[in-house]
């Protein structure tokens, strides 16, 4: 189960960071010609926005996993380990729940958007493609986090940063 | 309830939430969300969260924030630290000090293309801490410098926190780089001043070297020359009006790659590093905004902002007394707080207070709202190298093993001198930043 979630997490990330180059290229793209004077890709930000949002999402787990989510720990310090897991438990529910409630509601919202065939104003782009492309993302966070809030009951070790880069 | 007790109440939930070990985003979006259903309706808040979490996360001028941190993991993978280093050591190291002063340096030049302080810790404290243990100079001298000089990396544009501040402030992205230039310079200048002195004053901590040869002083231009280069043309083309901070952010990190592929210090292995590296801080950062997202909604529908600035606008205090007292409230917070979300958390509360204020001080609305987004950045500064939680001195002490933390904590005294002296003159004379500012958008 950790295995075959971690590669699923560092896989997804991958596409994200190949996402993220593919809106990085597109970008450096559009301004050549627009330096030299061209007409320029017409709406290349509305690809890049819906890039970067998929990439984000896509992003989600490994960053959990990672020990990626904050908490702060000067007001437990004096509590002992094992209570200090138990709180983590419960912590990682909790943004299991959370993250499983934006799933869902994005999965809603996916639907909608789909049938009242909204589009970009430029490109005319389907929006929900950006809102599909991000259900994967948010659907891994959730069961990581169950599964972490599984570990840290269970006493065994779930990376954890205290506090993290502004 | 009044919207104030509304506020409050859902402020007291998060820290309690929050004290309790709950990720910080989580400990935002919880009480969040529950006030926005007590307020609104549950149907209400089903529908908000339908599209909420998209809207934020492919919102165009936030993209910047990823491809600012994977320029910067590209520089760190690339190799380019080390000659950062090497370069500052050159021209300064034969100072008395001199060598700290090279650290500094080093971390305001990687701060040009990286966006987070405690990478730029991080990375230049990889490079810089052995040769300056090597060289006799004290623990205490070295980590305090590295963890002082690592804030230049957010100071210095571009600057993570300062996206952040621009996109909840609704204001130009580009402007406020261009603020940040100065205090950037005028910090650096400061820490070298504070390393100085401290080498002056307290005995046996740096030793004297003697003056590198010009031969060495060229052949170490010759390393950083790309990383000059790279600045010249992100920023140049972005304040040339040739393309949007998006796309100098797009241009930075693809320049950043070919100058680390070139190098050939960056390899398949690397870049899967750099993604990786991105994705976790990226992750991090946008699940805070969607907690703080969630938590500036229900706060938005009690009006409490709008209630806490006329409240305080009514006291009739000075609007300086006014800023300091916002300034002062912001250091107590992030001694337990994480700077980030605190940013998050507040700006949206505290900013209509703040620009009530602009008359009074003879600023326009744009100037007020820089002026203090450069402000709240020296106090988040402050916040990561002050006891008793400086995020700077965890990084720097995780590299440097041998030295207490303690020892750390001492040597950063003369860091955070400094930071006071500088945050007070741009309390005073807000030109410093808004000069530049003016300069560049007439």
């Amino acid at each position: 189960m950790a295995s075959l979630l971690h590669s699923a997490a560092r896989w997804l990330a991958y596409i994200g960071g190949a996402l993220l180059v593919a809106v990085m290229l597109m970008s450096v793209a559009s301004i050549v010609p627009r330096a030299l004077g061209f007409q320029p890709i017409q709406g290349d930000f509305e690809l890049a926005a819906i890039g970067s949002g998929v990439c984000i999402a896509c992003f989600l787990p490994w960053s959990h996993l990672r020990g990626g989510n904050i908490i702060v720990d000067f007001f437990t310090t004096k509590l002992s380990v094992k209570s200090n897991q138990k709180l983590d438990a419960v912590g990682s529910w909790l943004l299991a729940i959370c993250l499983a409630v934006i799933a869902w509601r994005t999965g809603v919202g996916t639907l909608s958007v789909r049938a009242g065939n909204e589009e970009s104003m430029i490109m005319r782009l389907p929006i929900w493609w950006g809102y599909a492309g991000m259900l994967p993302g948010l659907a891994l966070t959730a069961i990581a986090a169950a599964w972490t809030g599984w570990q840290s009951w269970l006493g065994n070790d779930v990376e954890h940063h205290t506090r993290k880069d502004a | 309830m009044t919207s104030l007790q509304v506020g409050g109440l859902l402020f007291v939930a998060m820290i309690a939430l929050m004290a309790l070990r709950v990720p910080i985003a989580i400990a935002m979006f919880v009480p969040g969300a529950l006030g926005f259903a007590f307020l609104a309706n549950e149907a209400a808040l089903l529908n908000q969260l339908k599209g909420s979490v998209y809207g934020r996360l492919s919102l165009y001028d936030l993209s910047v924030i990823p491809l600012f941190l994977l320029m910067g993991q590209f520089a760190t993978q690339g190799g380019l630290s080390r000659d950062l280093f090497r370069f500052g050591n050159a021209m300064l190291g034969h100072f008395k000090g001199g060598m700290a002063m090279a650290a500094v340096l080093a971390c305001a030049a990687f701060g040009s293309v990286c966006g987070s302080s405690v990478a730029t810790t991080a990375t230049i404290g990889q490079a810089a801490l052995p040769e300056m243990k090597r060289f006799g100079y004290s623990g205490r001298l070295s980590t305090a410098t590295l963890a002082a000089g690592g804030t230049l990396g957010i100071l210095i544009p571009p600057s993570v926190p300062l996206v952040i501040y621009a996109i909840l402030t609704e204001q130009n992205i580009a402007k406020i780089f261009a603020a940040a230039f100065v205090p950037g310079i005028v910090a650096a200048i400061g820490y070298c001043i504070a390393i100085a002195l401290y080498v002056r004053f307290v005995p046996n901590q740096a030793p004297e070297l003697k003056r590198a040869a010009w031969a060495e002083r060229k052949a170490a231009i010759v390393g950083v020359w790309p990383i000059g280069l790279i600045f010249c043309i992100v920023f140049g083309g972005i304040y040339g009006g040739f393309f949007s901070p998006t796309e100098g952010a797009a241009v930075g990190a693809a320049s950043t790659f070919f100058a680390a592929i070139l190098r050939r210090e960056l390899n398949a292995e690397g870049v899967r590093r750099c993604f990786l590296g991105t994705a976790e801080t990226t992750g991090m950062i946008f699940l805070i905004f969607v907690g703080a997202d969630m938590m500036n909604g229900a706060l938005a529908l009690s009006q409490m902002p709008a209630k806490l600035s006329e409240t305080i606008t009514g006291l009739g205090w000075a609007p300086l007394v006014v800023i300091s007292a916002i300034l002062l409230f912001y250091v107590v917070l992030g001694c337990v707080m994480d700077e980030l979300s605190m940013i998050l958390l507040t700006i949206p509360v505290i900013f209509p207070t703040v620009m009530a204020l602009a008359p009074q001080l003879g600023l326009s609305p744009t100037e007020m709202a820089i002026w203090f987004g450069i402000l709240v950045l020296m106090v988040v500064e402050i916040g990561l190298i002050a006891p008793p939680v400086g995020l700077n001195v965890y990084v720097i002490n995780s590299l440097a093993k041998d030295v207490p933390m303690s020892e750390t904590y001492k040597g950063v005294m003369p860091f955070l001198a400094s930071d006071f002296i500088r945050t007070t003159l741009i309390l005073f004379f807000p030109g410093i930043c808004l000069w530049l500012v003016s300069v560049l958008f007439k």
